[in-house]
């Protein structure tokens, strides 16, 4: 039983992370969907802080290798949201789609506002309008995004540890 | 493990680009070779998409410019030709716009641009390249109206091309399609007239000159009476098309015009004579086993061409 969560689990992982690198570029919104911090939430409440950070670490290399420019700020962002997630789950990840939702928003806002000042790219207004424009309106859709996938998945995955 | 991992992302953070850009290639060219893949295929999925819809509009222009250019093509052709009538005739014509109304009853007449300042007058008729498309009835003083073939009044007196058949042209009153063809009727029995031969006006009756196209034989009607032919006829000229015509004086009528179409009933007569021609080939050649069969094909023959004698021609019904 364990196993076949596991293995389901794994596919949705695989899933998201294929989604990411295809149904994005096709979008090609502005306040686009971020497959890969759904991801990462999804192990995040999973799974224990250290394994978490760990995934989110290995994440966000992946994430940093298509923009050298940037190399180690996804890395760094999505070891910190894994690593928090994993810590406030309890917190959290109680039945309710609406603090789902927000745990989401809030993972994927604050992954993009480390990454913003890891990086060192944007500065001033435009540094602001990314942070508080389309970082909260790519959070939001990734949220919608990622309650849709959490409540999709949760008969084959099973409820997230306590 | 969370400080292992910040303080990993922390350093690859202040690598110099060299060495990060040398990580980043590593992974690029290993682990994430696949995820790249699969971003450059979506990627140019997008482009295709967002191609698609600006080379449909593309796609629709051009269509759209080769619609227009066909329409342009037709008209200049048009034009060209009504030049080339304007040169045949010389003198005693004068050209006109057409202008067709969308109301009921409007199949029937045309309004023309000039009028009796122009010198135009009532009974005149009215031609386009390809042929006859019908009479003025009513002049104002810069404007006309024409009534075209398919009015219910429009008669002429006609003949085929070779003379050998005379007859009246009267709109085909039939319902749906057939309504915009005509008539020959008044035939005479021994004149049987082949499908494609061309019909002219035959210049009797005063208004219409003689030689003017009127239409080709489709077929014949049947009828109840036993002493003459009537035909179905394609109009030479369908007033739709008709934008621009000549509206040919009196004087002019009385000169003759039939030179002017000379060369298209030449050309028409050309065509029914090859086909005839390749009709018999094929029918010698069908025939050819036995000579009483030929003897018999000759016989047939004979009569069609004693059928050029001087027919009986009704006179036409309406007269100026």
């Amino acid at each position: 039983m364990r196993t076949a969560r596991g293995l389901w689990f794994s596919i949705v992982f695989l899933l998201l992370v294929g989604l990411h690198y295809t149904l994005r570029p096709v979008l090609g919104w502005h306040a686009s969907i971020d497959f890969l911090a759904i991801a990462v939430l999804l192990v995040a409440v999973r799974a224990r802080p250290g394994v978490a950070t760990l995934v989110g670490f290995a994440v966000g290399l992946v994430s940093d290798s298509m923009m050298p420019g940037a190399f180690g700020a996804g890395a760094l962002a999505f070891s910190i949201v894994a690593y928090t997630a994993s810590s406030l789950k309890a917190a959290f990840f109680a039945d309710n789609v609406a603090l789902n939702a927000v745990f989401v928003f809030l993972g994927k806002w604050v992954g993009d506002l480390i990454f913003l000042a890891a990086e060192h790219r944007l500065g001033g207004s435009e540094f602001l309008s990314q942070a508080l424009l389309w970082s909260p309106l790519a959070a939001t859709v990734t949220a919608l995004v990622g309650v849709a996938v959490l409540l999709l998945v949760r008969p084959a995955v099973g409820t997230p540890r306590g | 493990m969370l400080v292992a991992c910040v303080l990993l992302s922390l350093a690859a953070l202040v690598l110099p680009a060299p060495q990060r850009s040398t990580i980043a290639g590593a992974l690029r060219g290993s682990i994430v070779v696949p995820l790249a893949a699969l971003q450059e295929r979506a990627e140019v999925s997008r482009r295709a998409i967002l191609a698609y819809d600006a080379s449909v509009r593309i796609a629709d222009s051009v269509r759209l410019r080769a619609s227009q250019s066909d329409v342009v093509d037709a008209e200049n052709e048009r034009l060209r030709r009504l030049l080339g009538l304007g040169a045949a005739l010389k003198w005693g014509f004068v050209p006109a716009e057409a202008l067709h109304g969308r109301g009921l009853g409007d199949d029937y007449t045309m309004t023309l641009t000039v009028g009796r300042q122009e010198g135009v007058v009532p009974f005149s008729p009215v031609v386009a390249p390809e042929g006859l498309v019908g009479m003025v009835e009513t002049v104002d003083a810069s404007s006309s109206v024409a009534i075209v073939w398919p009015h219910p009044d429009f008669r002429v007196s006609a003949m085929s091309a070779d003379g050998t058949a005379f007859g009246i042209v009267y709109p085909h009153l039939g319902s749906g399609a057939t309504r915009f063809l005509l008539e020959l009727r008044g035939v005479a029995f021994r004149n049987a007239l082949r499908p494609g031969t061309l019909i002219v006006s035959a210049g009797l009756g005063g208004v219409y000159p003689r030689g003017i196209p009127v239409g080709t034989v489709l077929s014949e009607l049947r009828t109840a009476e036993g002493w003459a032919r009537n035909y179905l006829l394609r109009p030479a000229v369908r007033p739709v098309d008709a934008t621009a015509v000549m509206v040919v004086q009196p004087q002019r009528a009385r000169e003759g015009v039939a030179a002017v179409w000379q060369s298209a009933v030449d050309s028409a007569l050309k065509m029914v004579v090859s086909a005839g021609d390749s009709l018999a080939r094929r029918r010698a050649d069908s025939l050819a086993t036995t000579e009483r069969q030929r003897l018999d094909s000759l016989q047939a023959v004979r009569p069609r061409a004693d059928s050029a004698a001087p027919p009986v021609t009704p006179p036409p019904r309406r007269v100026p």
